[in-house]
């Protein structure tokens, strides 16, 4: 599904740069606050453990697995509001 | 002899890159500077900080009675006797304010702060720090960020989980993409050490608090703007009501623009007695509890071409940050850029993490970073040259910054002479011809900010601003934030204003260091004066020029198409140059009919729409001709050769200054200045065991100074002076990796890692023979 603008930060409400879904996954991470990750934790994800997978092996997992989550989480905030 | 050539001179200056000396040279060499440690006030006492011998723990009680006893104590102070406030200098991110310099509760590194002394005498004050006793309740430490990110590692600030500090990421262009176009990829791991700053000047204060409820402080820093905001947080006082004096600094090197013992203690103190009070560091206290370079593991990914053309760069990154934030978290930030540079790259990505450790804190100093960085990145090209059979200065000039390249959403490249250090390398390099057995070349590659655009401080961006007086008899009062610490920035600014106004440097005096009589700026940090102070103090200039000059049109009755200027003095119309008047009558009539009122200047430059980064940039190359004992692994520098972009020079023996200084400092990260640590405790603290270069280390410095043209900076100028400080460890390890094959991943490079390479190495091709 294809949401009809920019994604925005489910926490504070900020667009991250393009306004991509890894975008807002880079602004997650480097906010880093108590309510951003408490939101990450809610999804069933660690944040700590993201971040050090993040920090220890090549590549872009991590922001990629958070990305897909939070485009999964426009989408259905958006069908919702349909 | 040290040789020194102008590539592109442009001379059409009346003052800027002339032969000028410092403009407190005089005052310096003759012992007249007086410097914090020199201050000596009426009634003042002599204050001295107990230290904590543990690295971590919690304070459970501390009984001063018997020190309050001993005749001559006049004071002690606790954290009990301060609010309690954590402050750091990235107060616009609360978080990241997580130092209390007399700490209430809970000490963190071995050598915080516990309690303060004020005593009529040193001697006294020292006596009684023996006399107080401290109840700790010693806690599990961790001192290596690899083992602090570990489950179950001891926690050092509540909160922050697993100890990491900050993160930081950065990426631009297609990572994934370039990996898959890329032909050859290397990846390496690599452990950067500390640095101390070693500032000849340790860290000092004097403070003076007063009945009207004022508070004075001399103080050796980098910036007494953020000293008087700082203090203000702490004390919860009015920045207007604390006055931060900072005439003369021995030193700064990135290590004193946060608060630090000797400040806040002989504040405290004051505060306590009304009577100035005086703390100088030992120089054991200057390496055990002040703050270093930041220590890091780098890990990191390229790929190319086989042609040798960069396609992505992926880097990861942990920083040892010690049990404070401080400046670590820009640190952190600026590896990570500087790891780009100075090349251009499909796609880049880097992830840092700042992990809390309980050792020293580690902050910025000299390159912010990008030392570490380019020890890693200018090994690993040369290496990756050598893996494909290439030449590794034209793959470097392949790949390198251009005019106009732009680093997606981070910065644009107005000005590059990068070209041209390639090509004075290479003739240096051509012109040692064939060298003895025992020696090899090494070269490096860099680029550096001329300041930061971004500042943590109260507000998002960085300022400057200055404020010029024209005096009666023509002399010129110059006003700036800007600190003078050593490096030649008052001197720097003389010449712009000079030039400006089209008066001599001897015309102008300089004020700075002073919060009660300077305008504000950030000070001096991240090679942000010459352009950012340069560009407030040439506005100012011309301000005050323009006012001057409006009067003389009126009073010669010239036709306005006669654009007037000064020069040597000399108020003259532009066309007709032998048509004019001494600036000194001019001035003289100007003032005469203003009230009693001066001719004033306002400047200020705040940079707009320049990047994340900064303004401008400037590019280097650095090679070193190296001597190695194989027997003993000893480390000989013989010749050097540094190839500097710095925009237009405007100050060409500072700039030579600069540069062998900065030298200096950056081969002794490479090979020389090593700080062990054993279960938190530094082993070397003190100038015999903790090495340096000195004179008879110190090899040629030759130079060739490479004339660009930036039009972010004052008369085109920028960075000279923290950019080298990048470069050179890697061009040591390359001179290594040529001579030898080895390759080294671990820097200070020490006499027995070379022995033990070489005997891998030889062990290895023995395996390998059978």
């Amino acid at each position: 599904m294809s949401l009809s603008g920019p994604i925005i930060c489910p926490v504070c409400g900020k667009k991250a740069k393009t306004g991509s879904a890894i975008d807002c996954a880079r602004h997650m991470f480097g906010t880093g606050d108590q309510p951003h990750r408490k939101w990450v934790e809610a999804q069933g994800l660690s944040f700590i453990d993201l971040l050090i997978e993040q920090a220890t092996t090549p590549g872009n997992r991590s922001y990629v697995l958070l990305g897909e989550i939070i485009q999964k989480d426009a989408e259905k905030r958006e069908a919702e509001k349909k | 002899m040290n040789k020194y050539t102008v590539i592109n001179p442009h001379e059409p200056f009346k003052v800027i890159n002339t032969h000028i000396h410092n403009v407190d040279g005089w005052a310096k060499v003759t012992g007249r500077a007086a410097y914090t440690f020199d201050i000596k006030l009426p009634g003042m006492l002599y204050g001295k900080i107990l230290r904590s011998p543990h690295p971590h723990a919690n304070i459970r009680g501390i009984d001063a009675s018997k020190a309050l006893a001993l005749d001559g104590v006049k004071a002690v102070v606790t954290g009990k006797d301060t609010l309690g406030i954590k402050q750091g200098i990235w107060r616009r991110y609360k978080d990241l304010c997580d130092e209390q310099i007399l700490p209430v509760d809970k000490v963190r590194y071995i050598g915080e702060p516990v309690a303060a002394v004020a005593a009529t005498t040193e001697e006294i004050a020292e006596k009684a720090l023996d006399l107080i006793e401290v109840d700790y309740e010693v806690l599990p430490a961790v001192f290596e960020p690899l083992d602090a990110i570990k489950k179950g590692a001891p926690e050092i600030h509540e909160g922050f989980e697993r100890n990491i500090n900050v993160t930081r990421h950065i990426e631009w262009g297609e990572v994934e993409e370039g990996f898959e176009e890329a032909e050859y990829i290397r990846e390496d791991w690599f452990r950067c050490g500390g640095q101390a700053h070693m500032c000849m000047e340790t860290r000092c204060a004097v403070s003076s608090y007063t009945p009207d409820k004022k508070l004075t402080i001399y103080h050796s820093n980098q910036s007494p703007y953020y000293m008087q905001g700082l203090m203000a947080g702490v004390l919860d006082m009015r920045e207007g009501d604390i006055r931060v004096v900072a005439p003369y600094v021995g030193g700064g090197f990135g290590g004193k623009f946060e608060l630090d013992g000797a400040i806040f203690c002989t504040a405290i103190l004051s505060m306590k007695c009304y009577k100035p009070v005086k703390i100088v560091y030992t120089r054991e206290e200057d390496f055990i509890a002040s703050k270093r370079r930041t220590p890091m593991f780098y890990y990191t990914r390229t790929g190319v071409k086989k042609d040798g053309t960069f396609c992505a760069r992926e880097a990861k990154v942990f920083t040892n940050g010690g049990a404070y934030t401080g400046m670590g978290a820009t640190a952190l930030y600026l590896t990570g850029f500087f790891h780009s540079f100075p090349y251009r790259w499909k796609g880049y990505r880097y992830d840092g993490y700042r992990v809390y450790t309980n050792t020293l804190p580690s902050t910025s100093m000299r390159g912010f970073g990008a030392p570490q960085a380019m020890w890693c990145s200018e090994q690993q090209i040369e290496w990756i040259a050598a893996d494909l059979g290439l030449d590794p200065i034209e793959m470097r000039r392949k790949n390198s910054h251009q005019e106009g390249t732009i680093l997606p959403g981070q910065a644009t490249i107005a000005s590059c002479g990068i070209d041209q250090c390639y090509d004075e390398i290479t003739k240096w390099i051509k012109g040692k011809g064939k060298l003895p057995a025992n020696r090899s070349i090494g070269i490096s590659a860099c680029g550096f900010m001329s300041g930061g655009i971004f500042n943590w401080f109260d507000s998002p961006y960085s300022f400057s601003s200055a404020v010029v007086t024209i005096n009666q008899d023509g002399t010129v009062e110059l006003h700036i934030g800007a600190q003078e610490i050593g490096q030649g920035s008052n001197t720097t600014m003389a010449i712009i204003c000079a030039e400006t106004l089209g008066v001599k440097v001897e015309d102008i005096k300089v004020h700075s260091g002073d919060t009660d009589h300077c305008p504000p700026d950030l000070g001096a940090w991240g090679s942000r004066q010459t352009l950012m102070t340069g560009n407030a103090t040439k506005m100012a200039s011309e301000n005050a020029k323009k006012q001057l000059l409006e009067f003389a049109y009126a009073q010669s009755g010239l036709n306005i198409v006669y654009d007037l200027d000064i020069k040597d003095r000399w108020v003259h119309a532009i066309a007709r140059p032998e048509r004019g008047e001494d600036f000194v009558k001019l001035v003289r009539k100007a003032l005469r009919g203003k009230d009693g009122q001066k001719i004033v200047g306002r400047g200020y430059y705040t940079p707009h729409r320049k990047g994340m980064i900064s303004p401008a940039y400037s590019y280097m190359l650095q090679g070193v001709e190296v001597e190695v004992d194989e027997e003993t692994g000893k480390i000989t520098l013989m010749d050097s050769m540094t190839a500097h972009d710095c925009g237009q020079p405007i100050n060409h023996l500072g700039l030579i200054g600069q540069l062998e200084g900065a030298f200096s400092m950056a081969a002794g990260y490479g090979y020389l200045e090593y700080m062990p640590y054993e279960d938190g405790k530094l082993m070397n603290p003190n100038l015999v065991d903790y090495k340096m270069i000195r004179a008879p280390e110190m090899p040629p410095a030759n130079i060739a100074e490479i004339d660009t043209y930036e039009p972010e900076g004052p008369y085109g100028a920028k960075e000279a002076g923290e950019g080298l400080t990048n470069p050179t460890a890697a061009a040591i390890g390359n001179a290594l990796f040529h001579r030898f094959g080895v390759q080294m991943k671990e820097c200070p490079v020490r006499p027995e890692m070379v022995v033990n390479a070489l005997k891998e190495k030889k062990e290895k091709e023995a395996a390998e023979k059978k």
